[in-house]
């Protein structure tokens, strides 16, 4: 069930019935929000339910351990196991095969007769990001950063609520369980999460789809057939589409989750305006680069131990990051072009920090640094790694052909997308300002008008979010 | 992965991100049956002038008795929409959406 959809529609408005009944019963409130969860996962497989259950009974479990235990090698322990079994499920669904594959590939180039057995089993949806609520409130609950979960239905509710549960963002344990522990005496912020919802409908029906269909999907396909303009347009467009897709997926699942009366951590924050690289992971999907810093980065030894240990913490992380993203060589790739070109960028820092100084030093900064995002996404979105190499091998070629796929359509969906990068704070607040008095009927009406107006722009049917598979 | 490079010299407090809709904007709003009030009317207008959706959506649903009536159901809101001159912005955006997909660059075939 995507959220762009009448299936999804209906869907909310029975679960927005439901908790506008349920106003003054909180508990009540919580168990509907459950059971809406877990209807909202089995529309995709029934089965992937039980995953979750007992993902959720697992952090339960031993957070309900470790918080009863004082002995810490013991709590350690606990530790140990529960983050280790919430690592083997996600290694046996998203990475056995791939492993497999490696090994057999390895043993064939050693002359090696004997083949591993593949599993292929299907991957469930969203089991990277429940898996990391998962590990994130045991780690904390070890820490002592969060209070231990006594509640089941809080847990329930924290590991499955549907707006973040397939995609993100990842919201922490210390961040969201404090709200279910009362009801939110805060008004809910209609206006503004309307306004995520349409232009995150925007983002993914319009441009996102608009762009893989008519650009991305074809010379991706086939790199070969195009020359270095439809190439290089085309990892532009891949660019926008990916942040169209995934930005507009977190937009949508904020402010569903502010019309139920939760409150999400922000997830984009216009990433392509970076000047730095270190700075593009502070505005790109902050709830994964944050969560990698914290339990990843840090528990490694952070920028602690030297120069040295600090590229290679750095380079860890990003190719854990990247094999996060999925089970392939072309992402670990991908992760090792960041975690390379965060230390490089580190040590050359002295150097770029005084020309970062100017205007001129600061349009380069962003050009240098916007270019290198999109030479690492022909790996992130390249079938594989021979792809990839064609691709970028291509990109030098063919100048005088002028384009073949790239219509001015698709060139305008690109500029607008990258000038949405640019728009200043202020005009979201501004917007959302001049409707902060219209009655409900009124925004009622005038969201009604803008998704018909997106529905009748956007293609037949709604592609799957890119994040999805993640 | 590497908004990172802090110093750790504070204790290793798990990082609560930013609200993605701040404070300044969450001070004025509603109540959940103003939010349910909101979306019966936002369905409503899509349901008058987006019915072409309605009705291919429901073809999609599959061939159970419940949904042939709900197909059946759609098919005449639309046609009831279409004679009340509700469709006309939606193909008219579609079709201006089609013409602008067909430009074509000058050296372009």
């Amino acid at each position: 069930m995507l959220f762009p959809t009448t299936h999804f529609l209906l869907f909310f408005l029975v679960v927005a019935g439901a908790v506008a009944a349920l106003e003054q019963r909180f508990t009540a409130k919580k168990a509907v929000l459950v059971i809406a969860s877990y209807y909202f996962y089995a529309q995709w497989d029934w089965r992937f339910c039980f995953l979750l259950g007992f993902s959720t009974a697992l952090s339960y479990l031993a957070g309900r351990i470790i918080g009863a235990t004082w002995d810490p090698e013991r709590r350690k322990v606990v530790l140990g196991i529960a983050v280790g079994l919430h690592l083997a499920l996600l290694g046996a669904f998203k990475y056995f095969d791939f492993f497999v594959l490696s090994a057999n590939e390895l043993a064939r180039s050693l002359g090696l007769q004997h083949e591993l057995p593949f599993i292929e089993i299907l991957l469930p949806v969203g089991i990277s990001f429940f898996t990391f609520h998962g590990i994130s409130y045991l780690t904390d609950v070890y820490r002592g950063d969060v209070e231990v979960c006594r509640q089941p239905l809080d847990m329930a509710l924290y590991m499955s609520f549907f707006p973040q549960l397939v995609a993100g963002p990842i919201v922490r344990a210390a961040y969201f369980l404090p709200q279910l522990a009362r009801p939110s005496t805060e008004p809910i912020p209609i206006v503004p999460a309307l306004l995520l919802i349409l232009g995150g409908l925007f983002k993914k029906v319009v441009i996102a789809n608009y762009l893989a269909t008519g650009l991305v999907d074809p010379v991706f396909a086939a790199p070969t057939s195009y020359g270095g303009p439809d190439l290089l347009l085309a990892t532009y467009a891949y660019a926008v589409q990916i942040y169209c897709d995934f930005s507009a997926y977190s937009d949508m699942a904020i402010a569903l989750a502010a019309l139920l009366g939760f409150r999400f951590p922000a997830n984009f924050n216009q990433p392509y305006r970076a000047q730095r690289l270190r700075e593009f992971w502070q505005r790109w999907h902050i709830s994964l680069s944050t969560w990698l810093r914290d339990y990843l980065y840090k528990p490694l030894g952070g920028n602690r131990g030297g120069r040295l240990k600090t590229y290679r913490n750095l380079m860890l992380t990003m190719l854990l990051g990247g094999l996060w993203h999925g089970a392939a060589w072309k992402f670990i790739a991908w992760g090792a072009l960041h975690g390379g070109g965060l230390a490089v960028e580190r040590m050359l820092e002295p150097w770029l920090g005084r020309r970062a100084a100017t205007p001129a030093g600061r349009l380069i900064a962003t050009l240098v640094v916007f270019h290198f995002v999109c030479l690492a996404w022909i790996f992130f979105r390249a079938e594989d790694f021979a792809v990839a190499r064609l691709f970028i091998g291509g990109l030098g070629s063919g100048w005088g052909e002028g384009l073949q796929q790239a219509g001015p359509f698709m060139v305008a969906l690109i500029a607008i997308g990258l000038a949405g990068q640019f728009t200043p704070d202020a005009l979201f607040d501004r917007i959302a300002a001049a409707f902060e008095r219209a009655p409900a009927w009124g925004l009622g009406a005038a969201a009604g008008i803008v998704v018909a107006v997106i529905n009748a722009l956007g293609p037949e049917g709604v592609a799957p979010f890119i994040y999805f598979r993640f | 992965m590497v908004a990172l490079e802090r110093e750790l010299s504070e204790p290793a407090a798990p990082a609560i991100s930013a609200d993605a809709i701040p404070l300044r904007l969450r001070r004025q709003g509603g109540t959940p049956r103003q939010v349910l009030a909101t979306m019966v009317i936002g369905t409503i207008v899509l349901a008058l002038f987006a019915s072409r959706d309605l009705a291919s959506w429901t073809e999609r649903l599959g061939d159970t008795p419940a949904v042939l009536a709900a197909q059946k159901i759609a098919a005449e809101w639309d046609q009831d929409m279409a004679a009340l001159g509700l469709t006309r912005p939606h193909e008219a955006l579609r079709d201006g959406l089609r013409r602008l997909l067909d430009l074509r660059w000058g050296s372009q075939r």
